[in-house]
């Protein structure tokens, strides 16, 4: 059902946009990817700073 | 925006690297250029909407940074910390000095800023809205068609008619675009 992996989701799995089949597939993929981990760890702060916001309505 | 200089921490290195040899009106406006607009949202609300006493208030800001640039931080990666606690204390200030009563008339609004951390926290939201603002339409949106609804990728590609793998990748290039953003405003998330 969920289609292969890519290095993209893992902006969508650090923002918690990701459903279940789909997350741990993601979370399948890490251990062997030292690309998507090192990008995680960055994108899991822009993902706190976003956190933060009061509330943002575009 | 095409006109602005992408900027790296120690980014306003501009301000003092060669004292004397800088133009004054070139300083005053590269800080004005850098740092005018998100210390005038900052400031708005410190002077509750009040657009001309806001912007006194950040060429005041300026006038103080720019005579203070040898007591700054060189290694700050923004100077928008240091100037947001400048505009607070000349508001702070002016509204006592408004003020017939000093201890109680118009202490309210102020209250909640008194706690470094509150302070902090509206300068970083003031910030990170401009920075999302600063984002393409295509971008914006799908972070708004996202997270900012609580939607996952597959209730957004839903929405909008997409395939989730484009959901997916979308969110991705905003999500670089924004921490971009975010950079040339002095905030490294």
């Amino acid at each position: 059902m969920s289609a292969a992996v890519r290095h993209t989701d893992v902006a969508a799995y650090a923002l918690g946009l990701l459903e279940e089949p789909d997350r741990r597939a993601f979370e399948g993929h890490l251990p062997a990817c030292p690309a998507c981990r090192h990008e995680l760890a960055d994108l899991r702060g822009l993902a706190a700073v976003l956190k933060e916001l009061p509330s943002f309505t575009g | 925006m095409a006109h602005r200089t992408p900027t790296a921490p120690g980014t306003w290195s501009w301000f003092r690297a060669a004292p004397g040899s800088v133009d004054d009106q070139v300083i005053v406006t590269e800080l004005y250029r850098v740092y005018g607009r998100p210390l005038l949202s900052f400031t708005l609300r410190l002077t509750g909407g009040d657009r001309h006493w806001a912007e006194d208030v950040v060429q005041e800001t300026m006038i103080r940074a720019w005579r203070s640039a040898h007591r700054l931080d060189e290694n700050a990666a923004s100077l928008l910390p240091w100037l947001a606690t400048v505009a607070r204390r000349i508001v702070i200030d002016d509204r006592r000095r408004r003020s017939a009563r000093p201890q109680e008339a118009g202490e309210g609004p102020l209250e909640n800023l008194h706690a470094p951390d509150g302070l902090e926290n509206m300068l970083r939201s003031v910030v990170v809205s401009e920075a999302l603002l600063a984002l393409s339409p295509a971008h914006r949106e799908i972070l708004n068609e996202t997270y900012f609804r609580d939607r996952s990728v597959n209730e957004a590609a839903e929405a909008l008619g997409i395939p989730v793998g484009t959901v997916k990748s979308r969110v991705y290039y905003a999500l670089r675009a924004l921490r971009v953003a975010l950079e040339e405003r002095g905030v490294t998330p």
